[in-house]
Order: C-alpha cells, then sequence, then structure tokens
C-alpha cells in the first residue's frame, strides 16, 4: 500500500486507444475517488473491458492526463501493476493448480510473507466456501467457483485499486451474494470498479460510469443518473400480460412495452405524454386487454440502461 | 390444461462414478410454453438439457420430446429441436452468411428454400447489417441474435437455450426476450436456463435444480406466493374516501391505515383484488405503488429453505 495516494485514485482526462483503424477508447475524462464500488456499465462493445484493461496498465494509450494511484499510464506502470487488483473475463488462473496452490503462487510472485498468506487465504477461502476445495484443481471447478476464486485472488493483496470485468456473467444468485459480500468488506479501503450487466448490481454500486462507443456518456450516482431519464413507466397488470404489452405499444406515446410476470411495463416518452392520469385512463381502456389495474411507477434500473441505451434522456 | 406435454422427462438420473448429477427428475413442459429452468453452477442443469436433447445417455428414466423416445431414438429428436448453447457455436472465420448456409445444409435447407427462410429470419432479428461480417466480429448481443435465428432454422417445435443471454447487455437482452416470447406465441416450445433471475418473469414455468434435485417446479408467481412475503400495496387518498375505500379492500386484503392512506399485505394478487383496487383509484384520483419482491430474492429464500429444512 506503499505506493497508495491519498488523492483520487484515477485521474484521467482525454483518454484514447487505437486499435488499428478503430478507437475504442475515444477521449475518456474521469476523476473517481477511492473508498467506493463504481459500477462501469453500457453496450456490448462500448469500451468497458478496453477502459479496465488500459486503468490496469495493461494497453499502451495516448491521454492529456492518465494517472492511476499516482503512476502514470504513458510511464513504466510495473509498480502500478503490484497495486491493482485485476480480474478479466475469461478465467486466467492456473488450471492444473489447486485452489490454494493459485492463491500461493500469486503470493509468491508478491513476496507475500508466508504467514499472511496463511491469514489472508484462509479468510478468504472461508468467506467464499472455497475452503472445502482448497485441494481441488481449478479447472476442475464450476463457473460460480471458479470465479470466486479469481476475485479471492485478487484481493490476496489487499490492493488499493481493483479492476473487475464482469466477474459475475454466468454465475449464479448465491456466488454472486458471496463474491458482493467481499467487495463490500473492500469499499472502505479500495477503489472498486467492475462491470456488469446485472441490474441488481448495477443499482448496488455507489456510482456508475456508463460508456458507449468509447465515450462516458453518463456518470453519476444510479438515483442521479435516473433522475435524467426522459421516460415515464407505468405497470398495466392483467391476465394476459403479453396480450396487453401488445396492446399498449399501439400508444402513440408508448416508447416500449414488455409483459413482465403478471404486468406489462409501459414506458412513455416524457416529451409526449399527455399526462399521468390520461395514461392510467387509456391503459385500463386497452381494447380487449384485460387491464384490471393500471399504475404509475418510479424508474427502475431496467429503464435507465435502457434510456441510456436509446438515448432517451432530458 | 389438457394438453400432452410436449417434454416429458420422468425418473431422470445420471451418475458419473459415486457422483449423482441428476437425482431422479421429473418434469413435463406444456406446449407453446416458455419454460425456464435454474440452478447454480454446478447443479446439474446443463447434465440435463444434454440429456433432453439425445447427446448424453441417462443412468436411468425415460425421456420424450415432442413424441419421440429419446433415448431410443437419440438422432431422430434433433430434426424437431433448436438448441443453442452458452457459446453461441458459430464458427469463426465464416461470415454470418456462409454459417448460415452451412447450418442449412445440415437440415437439408437450400435454394429458394432456405431464401425465404432464411430473409424471413434476418428481418425478424434485425441481422441485414451482419450478414457478411466473420462471426468473431459481431458484437456480443447481435452474435446471440443470430445463434437464436440459426437455431430455429429449421422451424424445430422446441427450442432449447442454455444461457442463451450470459454476458449480454440489458437493451440486447430485452430485444432476445422479444424475439423469444414471439417464438412462444407462434406456438414453438421455448426450454431456458438463465442465471438473471428477472427474466424468470418473461416465462410461464419454473423449475429449480439444486445438486441434482427438483426444488421447485411451479408459475413465477406461485414461487413468488411460497418464498416472499408477497406483495405490499400503498394507497394514498383523500380522507374523505377512506370509509369507502376500507370496506371494498377489507374483504381482499390486511389492511392497515397510514397517515395519507392505506398499506395491504397481499400474498397473492387476484383478479378481485386488482379489480377492487382499480374501482377505488379510478373513482378517487388516488395514488397506489405495489411492491412485489424480486425473483432475486424469492430464490435466495428458495435456496435458504433448501439449507435449514424446517
Amino acid at each position: 500500500m506503499q505506493d497508495h495516494d491519498v488523492t483520487a485514485p484515477i485521474q484521467v482526462r482525454n483518454l484514447r486507444k487505437r486499435f488499428g483503424r478503430r478507437l475504442a477508447l475515444a477521449g475518456i475524462d474521469l476523476t473517481i475517488d477511492g473508498g467506493q464500488i463504481v459500477g462501469v456499465v453500457g453496450p456490448d462493445g462500448a469500451g468497458k473491458t478496453t477502459l479496465l484493461r488500459a486503468l490496469a496498465g495493461l494497453l499502451e494509450i495516448e491521454a492529456d492526463q492518465a494517472l492511476v494511484l499516482g503512476h502514470d499510464l504513458r510511464g513504466d506502470v510495473t509498480r502500478l501493476k503490484a497495486n491493482v487488483g485485476y480480474v478479466p473475463q475469461s478465467f486466467s488462473l492456473h488450471r492444473d493448480l489447486s485452489v490454494i496452490e493459485n492463491l500461493r503462487f500469486t503470493a509468491r510472485l508478491h513476496r507475500l510473507p508466508q504467514a499472511q498468506l496463511a491469514e489472508r487465504a484462509g479468510e478468504l477461502l472461508q468467506r467464499t466456501g472455497l475452503a472445502p476445495f482448497a485441494e481441488r484443481a481449478s479447472g476442475a471447478l464450476s463457473g460460480g467457483m471458479k470465479q470466486k476464486l479469481a476475485v479471492a485472488n485478487a484481493l490476496l493483496l489487499r490492493p488499493p485499486l481493483l479492476l473487475l470485468d464482469e466477474p459475475t456473467a454466468g454465475v449464479d444468485v448465491m456466488a454472486r451474494n458471496e463474491i458482493w459480500a467481499m467487495l463490500e468488506r473492500e469499499r472502505s479501503t479500495s477503489l472498486v470498479l467492475i462491470s456488469t450487466s446485472y441490474l441488481d448490481e448495477a443499482a448496488a454500486c455507489d456510482r456508475l460510469v456508463y460508456l458507449d462507443g468509447g465515450r462516458i456518456v453518463a456518470n453519476g450516482t444510479p438515483a442521479e443518473l435516473r433522475r435524467t431519464v426522459a421516460l415515464e413507466l407505468y405497470r398495466a397488470w392483467g391476465d394476459d400480460p403479453r396480450l396487453i404489452a401488445r396492446s399498449a405499444r399501439a400508444l402513440p406515446y408508448v416508447a416500449g412495452a414488455r409483459a413482465t410476470g403478471r404486468f406489462a411495463r409501459v414506458e412513455v416518452r416524457q416529451s409526449q405524454s399527455p399526462g399521468t392520469d390520461r395514461v392510467l385512463d387509456a391503459l385500463r381502456a386497452l381494447p380487449g386487454a384485460g387491464v384490471r389495474l393500471a399504475e404509475a411507477t418510479a424508474i427502475d434500473m431496467e429503464s435507465t440502461l435502457l434510456a441510456l441505451a436509446r438515448g432517451t434522456l432530458t | 390444461m389438457t394438453t400432452a406435454p410436449i417434454i416429458r422427462a420422468q425418473g431422470l438420473t445420471k451418475r458419473f462414478g459415486d457422483f449423482t448429477a441428476v437425482d431422479d427428475l421429473t418434469i413435463e413442459v406444456v406446449p407453446g410454453s416458455i419454460f425456464a429452468f435454474l440452478g447454480a453452477n454446478g447443479s446439474g442443469k446443463s447434465t440435463t438439457i444434454r440429456m433432453l436433447i439425445g447427446l448424453l445417455q441417462p443412468t436411468a428414466g425415460t425421456i420424450e420430446v415432442d413424441g419421440i423416445d429419446v433415448l431410443h431414438q437419440p438422432r431422430r429428436v434433433r430434426d424437431h429441436i433448436g438448441y443453442m448453447g452458452q457459446r453461441v457455436s458459430l464458427y469463426q472465420g465464416l461470415s454470418l452468411r456462409e454459417n448460415v448456409e452451412f447450418y442449412a445444409g445440415l437440415y437439408g435447407l437450400s435454394g429458394a428454400e432456405l431464401e425465404r427462410r432464411w430473409g424471413a429470419l434476418r428481418e425478424r432479428f434485425s441481422l441485414g447489417e451482419a450478414e457478411a461480417d466473420k462471426t468473431e466480429d459481431l458484437p456480443t448481443g447481435i452474435r446471440q441474435r443470430a445463434g437464436l435465428a440459426l437455431s430455429t432454422l429449421h422451424q424445430p417445435r422446441v427450442l432449447f437455450l442454455d444461457e442463451p443471454t450470459a454476458g449480454v447487455d440489458v437493451h440486447s437482452r430485452g430485444l432476445f426476450w422479444e424475439l423469444i416470447q414471439e417464438e412462444a406465441e407462434a406456438g414453438v416450445t421455448v426450454f431456458v436456463t438463465t442465471h438473471f433471475l428477472e427474466e424468470v418473469e418473461y416465462c410461464d414455468w419454473v423449475a429449480f435444480i439444486d445438486a441434482g434435485r427438483l426444488i421447485a417446479n411451479t408459475a413465477p408467481e406461485t414461487l413468488r406466493r411460497d418464498y416472499s412475503d408477497g406483495y405490499g400495496i400503498s394507497i394514498d387518498l383523500p380522507d374523505a374516501e377512506r370509509p369507502r375505500a376500507r370496506a371494498v379492500l377489507e374483504n381482499l386484503a390486511t389492511v392497515r391505515s397510514t397517515p395519507t392512506g392505506f398499506q395491504l399485505a397481499a400474498g397473492a394478487l387476484t383478479p378481485e383484488l386488482l379489480e377492487g383496487l382499480d374501482r377505488i383509484v379510478a373513482g378517487a384520483r388516488a395514488e397506489i405503488r405495489i411492491e412485489q419482491t424480486p425473483m432475486t430474492d424469492v430464490f435466495r429464500r428458495v435456496l435458504d429453505a433448501q439449507e435449514k429444512p424446517s
């Protein structure tokens, strides 16, 4: 932790990364304070992975400023790498080594004393429920266990910066809980950047950075982002929500409607909305749709991210 | 429902040495429904799917898919089903169009028939612009849509989708589910696995497997009723309206007064309750908010109940 800067751990201005003719990062301005969990969200191909790899010091980049934990990404990043826990999208630990051997290997690379390794590894294996599988070859673990190991491995040295690229993709709900419980414990001492496509995880972040086309489109707390959405959200309850959704799409001001559970979620463009009461009346009166109850509801994370994807913001 | 199930597995068991991956599983799937098959990583989901589509011989049990005995005619079942795996099986190095021709060849589809069928899919799945691209260059969302299009090329009656939306962004997931729901409305049966538990809300039925055993097999709404506090409903309305509203509501749910109106607790949203609420709201311009337990929490409770049997 000797290199940990007390000022904002990430300070980048006009960060660019080019792959051949494609500009994967097209000028990122980002200053992030420590002690929080920041979600990196956005559509496939937005540049999330490239941003995380760049911040981990794994890519040659161009920028006007590129400070991560006080190290310049354009210079020697050897000391930076020792202070970053990075989990790439695909499992990249040694499959033929056991769980504990992988942790030992990481510890030796970074010259972590044996006693500290034993204590920290024991604690992490306990928390992840991996303790009974410590001797199992990593390649033989289930998908969820592999990801828990990858995150535990990144946390081994208590790095001040954690960069996690979709660590929970394809992971079941209990393993996701355990991974998030680990991250919550690091929140006070580290900066955690995590890319995710789960709505509940995005909602649980302190802050969200939304990328599209290699640029930051939005940056704020989940509540701040919700307030920028230029949509109204309604729910129309009835016996056949798919039929309700189909009928609702015929209303001129409806931006989208989808059956989900017992109701149809109906999004209305704020600029075209005739007002809450009239929308509710129109939903109740949808011919033949059998709407039993219509309700106006608060914008949720799903609508927020969809609005960002479609550009329906104020 | 009197319709005969289109997928019927009885006493399905698979052992690998001492390890029982799937343990005496019995499921029935209604034709034209969307059947969510859920479970933790390593719980036996993929093993079950591989048995259902005739790729893996069970240790015990019987399987019938679209009237075919899968154990005895594993090759015949493949004409009746479409399958899309966790990693979409598109050949890298080939363009999407070349992949289409390759798969069409496997199904004996060619010439005008192929053009008609693919033309319709290309339009509906918005794949026109991607057709000439090498599949490894396609964004995840488009690759998933292309995978789904290819798995329906031969117009199968049953679709098996193993985590089709893993790693796909929320916008592409929404489009993907609209396509899946359209397939179901056209009469195709969809058997799907996912870790996005909110996607269960798009399904008609949900089965949950844990350590090889089925621990839930029911409608999503029933699961929510049994494994959550049900629905919390708050109603804000003017003082003058409250006595009339209370009279209506008290027959329908547990009612508690609040400074601005009422708070209701209900295990399920029955048609009577919904209509009762609507009468109050429509008449008085009251404001209503319905809170339902997210599916993610419902499933945590299902799993907790397994760990701590009462």
